[in-house]
């Protein structure tokens, strides 16, 4: 058999090993467990798209909290009942089209993703006339005034209050869908010669320009891409946790975001699903160093906060021994794993 | 036996040995979500202390001992949720204790909610929390109680006829009370000469405070925080107004004393709890037991992080058993109950009915003024 058909059949397989490994979970799993490996995915999602512009194209975007706050107020504010919705908005009424309309969830999922598109469309004009640090404080500006509309528009986001009662829609098959589908969609936009341009954007601006590279057409296809799927992330995580509010949208976000890109290696997508589930199970997992321990002779009391002091231990050790984060730019792939493994056939 | 195995064995037994002991006793579980880290961790602090007391106070009920298993929230919704799932999943806990605030609680009612487990927040105050609940409950006041309250105290106690109000748009909290304070003043016959907003983390408000200077409100009601606050009332006394302020419980910090200084006296607060309020036997008994231990004034956080404990507790005897419907028909049913904060009935929605305490700075200290019934 050939190369290029075998890695299609093992990508099948690992397919067919995801859903069956899924498929037992949300049959026989705890809620708790399902719980973690829907954050899981929602993770991989937002790490695998942020990483499409923080790793390939080598930009420092600091503002990936506001496509997800869209994303997330556009699909709550699309699915939930005008009761709900009238409930909700005590302080003000909520604006016209928005009190009648209620939408199937994965017309509301599609719509979040959009609306984070447009918006990203709207800002890369500015966005990508600077490049480097100023890039960086204008994304985080925009962050922030995302999340001061949110605030402040009462009657459209219902303010501070935030909104409640949202239908617990996400589950296994939605989180890991759209998780696999985005892998899928930016590892073939990274293999094409797409990818290559953004890739050589990355390396040498000027060079590329050069060589016939649009960088404006480039990056805003990426920045677009990423933005839309953080859109759908955000509508799935508000729909896991039924209620969002501002406050949710921080800045703290993003830099969860980062924290997860640069431990998996900025640049490898493997590397930013790595660092997403290690970001969300460890968090969970380590709870464990929280919890008064009777060790038979001496009692030792827990102390909260302990698991994030070994989380960042646990980080400055990863980038004390792997500089680039865990993967660093390469991938996990067939292709690696079957060359590696014919090098072992043939010494 | 080589090092990497002898190091294995020693991982491999911390992990296993807490979840050995932990079967030991027959204990009840109350299972405790709080932020115990990040951006609120203050007030899970405070909270945790106060269910520390009180489970002193009260460690047996039914006979069986009650275990508080805490578990953090890190102050945010996923994490909330998170926690929320484990006490009842992996904890088995028999009821909720949490959150301490409205956003996160509001994420981990519908998890406790749709395992048929009741639960009670300290101090989650937005009236959104508990609405269409019928498993959550809570021991403080929503905000809408507290800004009708202060309206009634400005338009009463203060004879206020104008007032102009400040609200820091970027908290629930502050919006809450805020409008619902714009409603009763209306109905009561006052007239509100002015609105304006801050936002947390702002240091200048002149542009506010000129506005309020042209509008020569009786009353300034600014329901925001102690930081906001401070910095609010310095300016306004420095721009020459002299009219009473009034806020609510979120800006009563030692941090209001020492940035206000002489410019926070005679500030008005709308609150939960001072200590010469307390007039039960198990006020007292708490907040002895909390000068002893901590060597400071008892904090509302902390009697209402108690009085959810409490409530629990007497919820489950009143129930006979730790059924997760039995206690919540025993939770709604609370009637008159001798809280740490004062009086508690169950009202609508798990909401309770309660008094209200006003205090004011007095040289540089919150004293008692008076309290309010609902």
């Amino acid at each position: 058999m050939d190369r290029d058909r075998l890695k299609i059949f093992l990508n099948g397989v690992t397919l067919v090993a995801v859903f069956l490994v899924l498929f037992a979970f949300s049959r026989y799993g705890t809620d708790y467990q399902v719980r973690i490996l829907n954050n899981m995915a929602i993770f991989i999602t937002l790490a695998v798209s942020y990483n499409l512009v923080n790793g390939y194209c080598g930009i420092l975007h600091l503002g990936p909290n506001a496509f997800v706050a869209i994303g997330a107020y556009t699909s709550a504010l699309l699915t939930m009942t005008p009761a709900e919705k009238q409930m909700n908005f005590i302080i003000q009424p909520i604006v016209w089209p928005l009190n009648v309309i209620e939408v199937p969830f994965v017309l509301s999922l599609l719509a979040a993703g959009l609306t984070a598109t447009l918006f990203a469309f709207l800002i890369s004009f500015p966005v990508f006339r600077v490049r480097g640090d100023y890039l960086a404080i204008v994304t985080l500006g925009f962050g922030e005034v995302v999340r001061v509309l949110c605030n402040a528009l009462q009657n459209v986001t219902n303010g501070p209050l935030g909104l409640k009662g949202l239908s617990p829609c996400t589950n296994l098959w939605w989180t890991w869908g759209v998780a696999v589908l985005s892998m899928v969609v930016i590892s073939r936009l990274i293999h094409s010669s797409y990818g290559r341009a953004l890739k050589a954007i990355r390396e040498d601006e000027t060079a590329a320009r050069a060589m016939g590279v649009d960088p404006f057409q480039h990056l805003l296809l990426a920045f677009l891409i990423s933005a839309f799927f953080s859109g759908v992330a955000g509508g799935l995580l508000a729909h896991l946790i039924t209620t969002i509010s501002p406050t949710l949208f921080t800045f703290l976000l993003t830099f969860n975001l980062l924290i997860m890109i640069v431990v998996g290696g900025l640049g490898s997508t493997t590397g930013a699903v790595i660092g997403a589930m290690l970001f969300a199970w460890g968090g969970e997992a380590l709870r464990i160093v929280e919890k008064p321990m009777d060790l038979g002779f001496v009692i030792i009391p827990g102390i909260p906060g302990m698991r994030m002091v070994i989380f960042s231990l646990l980080l400055m050790l990863v980038i004390l021994f792997a500089r680039r984060g865990i993967m660093g730019r390469s991938e996990l792939n067939w292709e690696v794993i079957l060359t590696r493994l014919d090098r072992l056939r043939r010494p | 036996m080589k090092a990497r195995h002898l190091l294995g064995f020693i991982l491999l037994s911390f992990v296993l040995l807490p979840a050995g002991a932990a079967s030991a006793l027959e204990a009840i579980k109350i299972g405790a979500y709080l932020p115990m880290t990040g951006a609120v961790a203050a007030y899970g602090e405070m909270e945790w202390t106060g269910i520390q007391i009180a489970r002193e106070m009260e460690p047996e009920v039914l006979g069986r001992k009650i275990d508080i298993v805490l578990v953090d929230t890190k102050s945010d919704k996923i994490e909330a949720a998170n926690a929320v799932t484990l006490l009842i999943e992996k904890e088995k806990a028999a009821v909720i204790l949490g959150e301490a605030i409205s956003g996160n609680t509001m994420a981990g009612n519908p998890i406790s909610e749709a395992a048929k487990i009741p639960s009670v927040s300290p101090s989650a105050t937005n009236p959104l929390v508990n609405q269409g609940k019928q498993f959550a409950f809570r021991a403080c006041f929503i905000d809408p109680f507290q800004g009708e309250i202060a309206a009634r105290f400005a338009r009463n106690e203060l004879k206020a006829q104008t007032a102009a109000v400040i609200i820091d748009i970027a908290q629930d909290y502050c919006v809450g009370l805020g409008n619902f304070f714009v409603k009763e003043f209306v109905k009561l016959g006052g007239k509100v000469v002015s609105t304006t907003y801050i936002q947390t983390g702002d240091q200048d408000f002149s542009a506010q405070l000129s506005a309020v200077q042209a509008a020569k409100p009786d009353v300034i009601y600014a329901p925001n925080y102690y930081t906001e606050d401070a910095l609010m009332a310095k300016q306004a006394r420095d721009l020459g107004i002299k009219v009473p302020i009034l806020t609510g419980d979120g800006a009563q910090a030692d941090t209001l004393l020492q940035v206000g200084g002489s410019a926070v006296e005679e500030m008005y607060f709308t609150g939960h709890f001072h200590k010469e309020a307390a007039g039960s036997q198990r006020a007292k008994e708490y907040i002895r037991r909390f000068e002893e231990k901590y060597k400071k004034d008892a904090d509302a956080f902390g009697a209402l992080g108690a009085d959810a404990y409490f409530l629990l507790v007497d919820a489950i005897r009143r129930a006979g058993s730790t059924d997760g419907v039995a206690v919540r028909d025993a939770l709604a049913a609370t009637k008159n109950f001798e809280g740490v904060s004062g009086l508690i009935s169950m009202g609508e929605n798990g909401n309770p009915i309660k008094s209200m305490v006003i205090n004011k700075v007095q040289n540089g200290k919150f004293v008692y003024v008076t309290t309010v019934n609902p």
